[in-house]
């Protein structure tokens, strides 16, 4: 009986239980017969008959029991012997448990941040109806990401009948004073509508009211759980304290649950976004979230969206930013899952990475079901011993299959420890923008799937003796002399041995890719030259700094002070930096030159920045001159622009003095001014934007006290809000060494101003390809893992081979066969099945790579100079890994080799 | 596997079993029983039901095969025969026995 017949028994006890009640009542009723015959009423009989044979239901339940015990104790015992084997041969067991825990650790780590970061990145209820209220614009090129306006978010909240409910919010960093050193923490401003679209509730005190999202309500402020332990010690009374604001103070009314970080783990407290319909259609600034109805997809949410997008002239007649956007901007909406928003980017390359960790446990379980190949051969003799004493296919089975039980669950026990201890390094060192990093822990989920993982791989490795049990049906004769094996019995090791070439061989073609396209990711001109420069931001509080003018006047002393600093060669400031490209960007026309309405002009990101600006950052003037210290202290309407702009407006025309203007609508009576022209005056190289890998962005350079200011709204459009600016410090000392010095300056200023984002340009650089570097290291551990498992592999099948062909070789050589005949024939051997192994493996990855073409960067997905590369790496190493065995099989003299008989 | 041998009740009931089944064939519960009280002459009582825990366990030690068929009367009923690896089993529990019952006779005649 088959141990899966036995476990069987178990579980269909109850069927078990009616058969021998049958045969029980049967021996009862044959005793009752036999006492009638002899004269005995029914009822005597019937007496006798129990007497004779004792309870029934007592002797039914020993009996089942005793089948049951008899599986569960020859189990137990069969799993004591196999544990005694695998004691007695170290070297074999510590190779097997070290595979595997290897390979099934990896699988356990990568599977605990997919399953945090992949299959549950919201923590919030029904997060699935959670969807993103955002556009694009197809003239912009832009399919998604810019956001939402008032106008469309009030004209959803009244007409669309897919949205249960909507918010917006916009992010911003605010200064906290009042308590200690002045701090820039993460505050989102959201409509109150924000906590019942996520359906949270705060853990302590309340969210905000609907009249609390008006206009000239009091502020409040509502703090994370983290923001409340770290700031305020976790303080119980922390409700109704006043904090100041960026010079506002503001009444704590409630702490949110830990697991509440919307929009992201950055954002430390909520405000109320004070809007009303009032006020207008508004621009792009901000972002918009909701809740489904049930029943609605998001498709049927778009194209309900989209047949509203035209009404907005209606929902706001005569507004003037309604009409621009209806006639040139011609918004879509990009709506998706909140999820999918989140996650997007990350997902291919996680699954990816799973996808290679699994590879991985392949290789593994081949190299370990090789080993047991070789135990199974060697036990041939203990095997056929127990075949002749009367052991059945499933003694046989449960023999080996507690060997490969027991190893994979030693190897379990130390992959999870494996585990344990990559999850802690990828939590530190994984980069920021995959969500909830910080969240991601070996839970339960990942501890049962490493459990099913190891089942798996016992099953997987531990069936491959057993895939021709007819071996086992060989005689004890046999097995007793050690003839040359017949072809036929090195097939399975020879299929594993090419699987495991082909495996490593895909891992390594994807991590040479990887490899290649992160090479030319930092090969990306950035445009400027990031070394040696330090970069920190300062945003003046609204309160204390009211017009544009005094802010410039404050941020022009910060930047004096920091210029004189000792070891600074050269300071300026901007309000965009690479990477952080700033809040402002709109469309621009060339002045005089006749408008085309049907023509939608260039977009352009505007940034304000001082004099020495282009010189400090290291960004090639390509013509003309950069803004000097008189354009920008007499505020001269003029700008520098950048090549991809100068491209895009001036195709065939000279731009140089050529005026440009921001698009606004007609100013209004009493309104902020119009924007006036700026003066092309040069011409600087591109630089990057928001990634090292889109193409370069359309940048206009403005004088900073030209641009918009506490009393300039952004609607006036003029350009950014130099109340938060970059500080970019190039210097002759190393960066970090001056942030006491940095700090005492902008004291000198104002004491009650918080520093943010201090930090080196190159670090900003490396964060910018950090997902690919990730994504790249973990594709190319899981390659060389495979790469290093498969040598192994190889060199021990071929060294087996050479082992048992010892006699045949000696034979050869005693013939007079030429040592170096019996290398190559040896040698030959191997590289036939690990060049099967290696095209099989090509012709994989070459149908395969496609899958991963969305992580690559300027690299083809068939790049040949990757594909030979290392299709020659791994027959070089396997040829390797078959010359040692073929040298030795070549060394062997006669004598010994034939002594082995 | 599991041979019971420090179990010497049990070891003589599995005797018995295998004994009468390797002289008579294929036997059903009750034909056991039977055959088992008229070689003792009625001399070994057993309880007929104990029969049963042991034939499930010597199934399962692949010594004896059952079936299902009727008896003589018709009654539906599992048909108990004796394995070569159930008399290698016999073989090896009579020689045993022997030895045992020896090693006690002696014992009582010189004790």
């Amino acid at each position: 009986m088959s141990p899966f017949r036995r476990l069987w028994n178990v579980v269909r006890r109850r069927e078990l239980d009616r058969a021998l009640q049958d045969e029980v009542e049967t021996h009862l009723a044959l005793i009752e017969e036999e006492a009638r015959a002899s004269g005995k009423s029914d009822d005597a009989a019937r007496q006798h008959a129990r007497l004779r044979f004792g309870s029934p239901v007592a002797h039914r339940e020993q009996a089942l029991d005793g089948v049951i015990a008899t599986w569960v104790e020859s189990t137990w015992k069969e799993i004591g012997f196999a544990a005694r084997r695998l004691v007695r041969s170290p070297a074999f067991t510590i190779a097997a448990v070290l595979t595997l825990a290897l390979a099934i650790g990896a699988n356990a780590a990568i599977f605990a941040v997919v399953e945090r970061v992949l299959l549950n990145p919201l923590s919030y209820p029904d997060s699935d109806r959670l969807v993103t209220l955002d556009h694009g614009a197809m003239v912009f090129n832009l399919p998604q990401g810019m956001g939402i306006t008032r106008g469309y978010y009030y004209l959803y909240r009244e007409r669309a009948h897919s949205l249960e409910s909507l918010a917006l919010y916009a992010g911003e960093t605010a200064t906290l004073t009042g308590t200690g050193e002045p701090e820039r923490i993460g505050l989102t401003r959201a409509t109150p509508s924000l906590a019942s679209v996520m359906r949270v509730r705060p853990v302590m005190g309340r969210w905000f009211t609907e009249d609390e999202g008006r206009p000239g309500a009091p502020p409040r402020v509502v703090l994370s759980h983290g923001f409340w332990m770290r700031r305020f010690g976790g303080d119980p009374h922390v409700l109704g304290r006043t904090v100041a604001l960026s010079g506002v103070s503001h009444e704590v009314i409630g702490v949110m649950p830990a697991s509440f970080d919307f929009p992201d783990s950055r954002t430390e407290a909520w405000a109320a976004l004070q809007v009303t319909r009032t006020m207008g259609f508004g621009i792009w600034v901000y972002n918009g979230v909701a809740r489904l109805r049930d029943a609605v997809s998001v498709a049927d949410a778009r194209t309900e969206m989209n047949r509203l997008i035209p009404d907005v002239t209606n929902a706001f007649p005569g507004d003037p930013f309604a009409i621009g956007n209806s006639t040139m901007l011609k918004a879509v909406a990009a709506t998706r899952t909140l999820k999918n928003a989140m996650i997007g980017d990350v997902a291919t390359g996680l699954w990816i990475v799973l996808a290679a960790v699994s590879l991985v446990l392949l290789v593994a379980c081949a190299n370990v079901a090789n080993l047991f190949l070789v135990r199974s051969e060697v036990r041939q003799r203990e095997v056929s011993v127990r075949r002749a004493l009367g052991a059945g296919r499933g003694g046989i089975a449960k023999y080996f299959l507690a060997e490969s039980v027991l190893l994979s669950a030693a190897g379990s026990v130390l992959g999870l420890a494996i585990a344990w201890a990559a999850v802690q390094t990828l939590v530190a060192a994984g980069p920021t923008t995959l969500p909830r990093l910080r969240e991601i822990q070996l839970d339960r989920v990942s501890i049962a799937y490493t459990a099913a993982m190891g089942l798996l791989t016992a099953v997987l490795f531990g069936a491959v003796p057993l895939i021709r049990p007819d071996r086992f049906a060989t005689t004890l004769n046999d097995s007793a002399r050690g003839n040359t094996a017949g072809r036929s019995r090195h097939r399975m090791r020879r299929v594993l041995m090419a699987g495991q070439v082909a495996l490593a061989l895909m891992l390594l073609i994807a991590s040479g890719l990887m490899v290649r396209s992160f090479q030319k990711m930092r090969n990306v001109d950035p445009g400027f030259n990031p070394t040696s420069v330090m970069t920190l931001n300062v945003a003046l509080p609204a309160s204390a700094y009211k017009t544009r003018d005094t802010a410039f006047i404050a941020q022009h002393s910060i930047l004096d002070r920091l210029t004189t600093l000792p070891g600074v060669l050269s300071a300026a400031s901007s309000t965009g930096l690479p990477f952080s490209p700033g809040g402002f960007g709109n469309t621009v026309f060339v002045q005089d030159r006749p408008r085309d309405l049907n023509v939608v002009p260039p977009a352009a990101i505007f940034q304000a920045v001082s004099e020495r600006f282009f010189e400090t950052m290291g960004i090639r003037l390509l013509r003309g001159r950069t803004l000097t210290h008189d354009d920008v202290e007499n505020r001269q309407q003029v700008a520098v622009i950048s090549d991809a702009l100068a491209t895009r407006l001036f195709p065939r025309e000279d731009p140089m003095g050529r005026y440009i203007v921001s698009a606004a609508p007609p100013a209004q009576p009493g309104g902020p001014p119009a924007p006036e022209p700026l003066r092309i005056v040069g011409i600087v190289a591109n630089t990057v934007t928001r990634t090292l890998t889109e193409e370069p962005g359309s940048i206009i350079y403005m004088p900073m006290s030209i641009a918009a200011g506490p009393d300039i709204p952004q609607s006036a459009l003029v350009g950014p809000d130099i109340s938060t600016m970059y500080f970019v410090l190039r210097t002759a000392v190393d960066p970090a060494s001056l942030s006491a010095s940095i700090r005492r300056a902008v004291d000198a200023i104002d004491p009650k101003l918080a520093i943010a984002q201090a930090r080196t340009l190159q670090s900003l650089v490396d964060r910018a390809s950090a997902q690919m570097a990730f994504t790249m290291v973990l594709i190319g551990i899981a390659a060389c893992v495979a790469l290093a498992l498969g040598i192994v592999g190889i060199y021990g099948v071929m060294s087996y081979i050479v082992s048992q062909r010892k006699g045949e070789i000696g034979v050869r050589l005693a013939l007079g066969a030429e040592p170096g005949t019996v290398a190559a024939m040896i040698l030959r051997q191997g590289s036939v099945v690990t060049g099967a192994g290696a095209a099989v493996g090509l012709v994989t990855a070459l149908a395969g790579t496609r899958l991963i073409a969305s992580l690559l960067y300027g690299v083809s997905p068939r790049d040949p100079m990757v594909f030979t590369a290392t299709t020659a790496l791994i027959l070089a190493v396997a040829a390797l890994a078959c010359w040692l065995p073929a040298r030795s099989a070549a060394r062997l003299s006669p004598l010994e080799a034939l002594r082995v008989e | 596997m599991p041979k019971h041998t420090n179990d010497r009740l049990q070891g003589t009931l599995d005797l018995l079993i295998l004994k009468v089944l390797d002289r008579a064939g294929a036997q059903h519960g009750y034909g056991i029983a039977q055959r088992i009280h008229q070689a003792t002459s009625d001399s070994l009582r057993i309880e007929e039901g104990s029969l049963y825990p042991a034939l499930q366990r010597m199934t399962h030690e692949k010594w004896l095969k059952a079936q299902w068929g009727t008896t003589d009367s018709g009654r539906k009923a599992r048909f108990y025969t004796i394995t070569a690896a159930g008399r290698r089993q016999l073989e090896e529990e009579e020689q045993r026995w022997l030895a045992l019952t020896d090693a006690v006779n002696k014992a009582l005649k010189f004790a």
